[in-house]
């Protein structure tokens, strides 16, 4: 799978098909998608090369209308046949560690089969990590380009979160929204994919170029578009259902009212995915199309990663046992450097049966009321000023003693 | 040829640079003149000579003098090369050989009746004599302690302007005794024979002690009963030469704890005494009959201390000041609050970068301070919240408005924060059987220092304090697993990202104590009950 070290892999007949259709014509080609339906990619790039419609089939150019579209399409297709580059060239994938992923391939995520005819062609991965893998526990977030810092901390916020529970934050690359949550899930040292409308060697904006070498050294950047294509305003609209269709379900953060993650929304409700929007104060601008699609569309309103996986996870249980899960998963208010909730329910994190021995004794050294001060508590629990400070640390950290006047008393609860 | 040199040293803050200075005697009539950049003081020394050099019975050419101070680019202050400016024009005029005088640095400032008098900062400048290449120095009788303590160097003691020019001509004095004592650096120690300390400690290299810690009289830590956490934070401060701030009301033992510090720390190796004493030495704050600082400083000025006061500076001669004079130390701000705000923001330079800087127009002097820095405030300026009875009046906002007079960029070098509360009975009596002298808090940290000096070989660092927070989180990670509690404190919001760092680092003095190679899941939680300690 990876393009390491290994000399050259070729590529079978059918995947060096897929790769010049790439070229060839733009995804969610109705034609293409149509024609590959019922052909083999290598009959259909031979019969573009030959300028030769293959044999007529079921749906395929059976009425004069249909047939006239056919026929234009192929005059696009061939259009653009010198610019496909040589098959040698085309065959190398190992060059800058760029690799092609193909429907049937052990790394293609079947979540995009459901795309029906608007499925990629193929897709040109950037980076090392099993793409099919990633998206099996994945969100999408996109938002708005032109977000405030409210939506890009929440983002940042919420992507770090899912990706310390084991998620992968699928999203745009694009400025604001889709920045915070690529830098987000990339703090949690976590997967996080970027899917460009453009080549995936082509830093689109421009201001991303080392985010997007961060994001492949850690998850991947992919795209529909062969290495070298630049991005086109309608690409992105295109790209969007990709986005939608790599998710588990999508999160909306801040959108406009007529931003393109309200495109990406309506691909991801059109897939039967489930759309989640964060709210925003009503009288921002920014936050009108998340207000909207929780009003109109039904989106769920989440306001933490607790939220998202909950609504995610067949079973509606906390993935306690998700790697980086650990007892954290279950604290509410995770996160870090969030600002403090001292609510009750934080100070239960851990029971006093978890407590090790000393720790235990040390609680049970404390005073009912009032305080103690340490050497008190030491001679109390019967253990050296060493253990006792440790422990004390440790209770503290776990919310079960407080600091007071005469030193250390029970919290509370 | 009626010109003739001698040399003596400059010094810029504690760096010397060596002097030329030239001496001409020409027909004309009768004057001295000095060039090269002089300040009044040492305008003034042409009168201060004329007259010493009379009243030694010597002959006053009476001629044209030229006395020249190159490199004239360096700016040269006070009294310090008068002896040398004498020998010149004696040399130029023939009544001492020429040769012998421009081989010996000469240091002194001459009363008018031709004594000898001392100097300040003189080991820096003979150490820096040394190093050029000069074999000998002559300095004044009460200087020359200091002076021989550098290595290789011979240093003639004299007490007069007479004996000065008598042992250059190589004549004995008016009473049959040599004109001169002479030391060789490194080895002899001058001084009245019988004064204990002085001697042992040289010839054993710092073996015996004078008034250290052991004596009856010292303050010894296992006084301060009933602050067990104190005590730890003063032992983890002197081990990882964390910073220390202390909030307690009037009557905890603030002060009596930071003044223990210094007991607790080790003995100040060859070079960072050599450091600590060439220091004092230009502050003149040198101790007169210890030549040598060895054990660490610690100095407590007073909150109304000027900024110069406290990282240095003046007008004319620019003095270290107590961040200077605590360098290898520890500087004890009692009453921080109380300190100037543009005071105590002063403190930050050195604090980050371990020197002083100060520019004048023309000079920039440096001086050393890499200080422990202890900090001390009552939570109200009040000051009477000694127990329930009687309590303090103050508002909320009053106390937060007090601490807050102290910035917090300079808390957030602050590593370790204790709260000192009034001992109750109970905790006298139950901490009893912890308190532990001195001595065993010493060794502890000394062992401890030698671990993290031994990890932070071929780093800019030395203590564990030193270690900024991003050369922490990539180079010294604690154990996988150890930070389970601390991540849940920062959840939970007890505790900031910045904090983590902190903890961390006390986290690793906590091991070097227990002489474990790294922190542990205990180290951790220890290091975080410390910084829990105070209320918030």
């Amino acid at each position: 799978m990876s393009s390491g070290p290994s000399p050259r892999e070729h590529l079978s007949e059918e995947k060096l098909a897929r790769a010049a259709l790439t070229y060839l014509a733009e995804p969610c080609d109705p034609a293409l998608g149509a024609l590959l339906a019922i052909c083999s990619p290598a009959e259909v790039l031979a019969a573009i090369k030959a300028d030769m419609l293959p044999g007529t089939g079921p749906g395929c150019g059976d009425t004069p209308a249909s047939r006239a579209a056919l026929d234009r399409a192929l005059g696009r297709w061939r259009a653009r046949l010198p610019t496909l580059p040589h098959e040698e060239r085309l065959a190398d994938t190992s060059r800058d560690g760029i690799r092609l992923s193909c429907p049937g391939d052990t790394d293609w995520p079947g979540a995009l089969d459901q795309l029906g005819q608007d499925r990629p062609y193929a897709l040109w991965l950037r980076g090392h990590t099993d793409l099919r893998f990633a998206c099996s526990r994945s969100v999408s977030m996109v938002g708005s380009r032109a977000a405030t810092s409210y939506g890009a901390h929440v983002a940042g916020e919420v992507a770090a979160d899912l990706g310390e529970r084991g998620w992968t934050v699928v999203s745009g690359g694009a400025y604001g929204i889709d920045a915070a949550a690529h830098r987000g899930a990339l703090a949690a040292e976590a997967v996080t994919i970027a899917v460009l409308a453009c080549g995936v060697d082509y830093p689109y904006p421009a201001g991303h170029a080392d985010l997007f070498a961060a994001i492949a050294g850690q998850g991947l950047v992919i795209s529909e578009w062969p290495p070298g294509r630049r991005p086109a305003r309608t690409r992105f609209l295109v790209r969007n259902r990709v986005i939608a269709a790599l998710g588990c379900g999508t999160v909306i953060v801040e959108a406009g009212e007529r931003s393109g993650a309200l495109n990406t929304a309506r691909h991801a409700a059109t897939l039967g995915k489930p759309l989640m929007a964060v709210p925003g104060p009503v009288t921002s601008a920014q936050s009108a199309g998340c207000h909207r699609i929780i009003r109109d569309w039904s989106a769920s309103c989440v306001t933490r990663a607790a939220d998202i996986i909950e609504l995610l996870s067949p079973l509606s249980v906390p993935d306690a046992l998700a790697p980086g899960g650990s007892l954290d998963a279950l604290a509410p208010g995770g996160g870090l450097g969030r600002p403090s909730r001292p609510d009750r329910d934080a100070s239960q994190t851990a029971s006093r049966d978890d407590l090790d021995p000393d720790s235990a004794r040390v609680l049970d050294a404390l005073p009912a009321r009032g305080g103690a001060g340490t050497s008190t508590i030491a001679v109390e629990a019967g253990v050296d000023l060493d253990t006792v400070l440790r422990c004390l640390g440790r209770l503290a950290g776990n919310g079960f003693i407080e600091r007071c006047d005469r030193g250390w008393r029970l919290r509370r609860t | 040829m009626p010109l003739a040199r001698t040399y003596s040293v400059a010094l810029i803050g504690v760096t010397g640079h060596v002097v030329e200075i030239e001496a001409d005697i020409a027909n004309g009539l009768p004057a001295v003149i000095v060039v090269g950049l002089p300040d009044t003081a040492l305008r003034e020394a042409r009168d201060r000579i004329r007259a010493a050099i009379t009243n030694s019975r010597e002959e006053w050419p009476q001629r044209k003098i030229t006395v020249g101070l190159s490199p004239a680019s360096l700016p040269k202050r006070g009294s310090w090369f008068d002896l040398a400016i004498a020998i010149g024009i004696l040399a130029a005029a023939g009544k001492v050989p020429r040769a012998a005088a421009a081989r010996v640095m000469f240091f002194g400032e001459l009363g008018l009746d031709g004594r000898l008098r001392p100097v300040r900062g003189v080991l820096p400048a003979v150490a820096r004599a040394a190093e050029e290449g000069f074999g000998k120095v002559m300095v004044a009788e009460q200087n020359a302690a200091e002076a021989a303590l550098v290595p290789g160097v011979r240093v003639i003691a004299v007490n007069s302007l007479t004996r000065a020019a008598d042992w250059l001509r190589g004549l004995s004095g008016p009473d049959g005794q040599p004109a001169a004592v002479e030391y060789q650096g490194g080895q002899d120690l001058p001084g009245p024979a019988g004064r204990h300390g002085c001697d042992g400690k040289l010839a054993s290299g710092g073996g015996a002690q004078a008034a250290g810690p052991g004596t009856a009289m010292a303050p010894d830590l296992a006084e301060l009963l009933g602050q067990s956490m104190a005590r730890r934070a003063a032992e983890v401060c002197a081990a990882g030469g964390h910073h220390l701030s202390l909030l307690g009301p009037p009557g905890a033992g603030k002060t009596m704890l930071a003044e223990r510090i210094p007991t607790i720390l080790p003995r100040l190796d060859r070079a960072a005494a050599f450091e600590v004493t060439a220091v004092h030495s230009v502050a003149g704050t040198l101790p007169a009959q210890v030549p040598l600082l060895e054990d660490p400083p610690f100095l407590a000025p007073h909150h109304t201390a000027t900024k110069a006061a406290i990282v240095g500076g003046g007008s004319g001669v620019i003095r270290p000041g107590s961040a200077s004079l605590a360098h290898r130390g520890v500087l004890f701000l009692d009453e921080a609050p109380e300190f100037a705000r543009d005071v105590l923001d002063a403190l930050r330079q050195p604090l980050e970068a371990g020197e002083v800087v100060v520019a004048r127009s023309g000079i920039t002097t440096r001086f050393p301070a890499r200080f422990t820095l202890v900090l001390a405030a009552n939570p109200c300026p009040c000051a009477r919240v000694a127990g329930p009875s009687e309590g303090c009046s103050c508002s909320p906002a009053t106390r937060r408005r007090y601490l807050g007079r102290i910035s917090g960029p300079l808390l957030d070098r602050v590593d370790v924060k204790i709260e000192l509360e009034p001992v109750s009975r109970k905790e006298l009596l139950s901490d009893r059987t912890f308190s532990e002298s001195s001595l065993t808090v010493a060794r502890r940290v000394a062992q401890a220092r030698e671990r993290a000096a031994h990890r932070l070989q071929g780093t800019p660092w030395r203590l564990n304090g030193e270690v900024p927070g991003s050369a922490l989180r990539r180079t010294w990670p604690p154990a996988p697993g150890s930070l389970a509690v601390l991540e849940r404190s920062l959840d939970r919001g007890l505790i900031t990202a910045r904090g983590v760092v902190k903890i961390v680092r006390v986290a690793w003095t906590l091991a070097d104590l227990a002489g474990r190679p790294r922190p542990t899941r205990d180290d951790c939680d220890a290091a975080l009950g410390l910084w829990l300690g105070v209320r918030r």
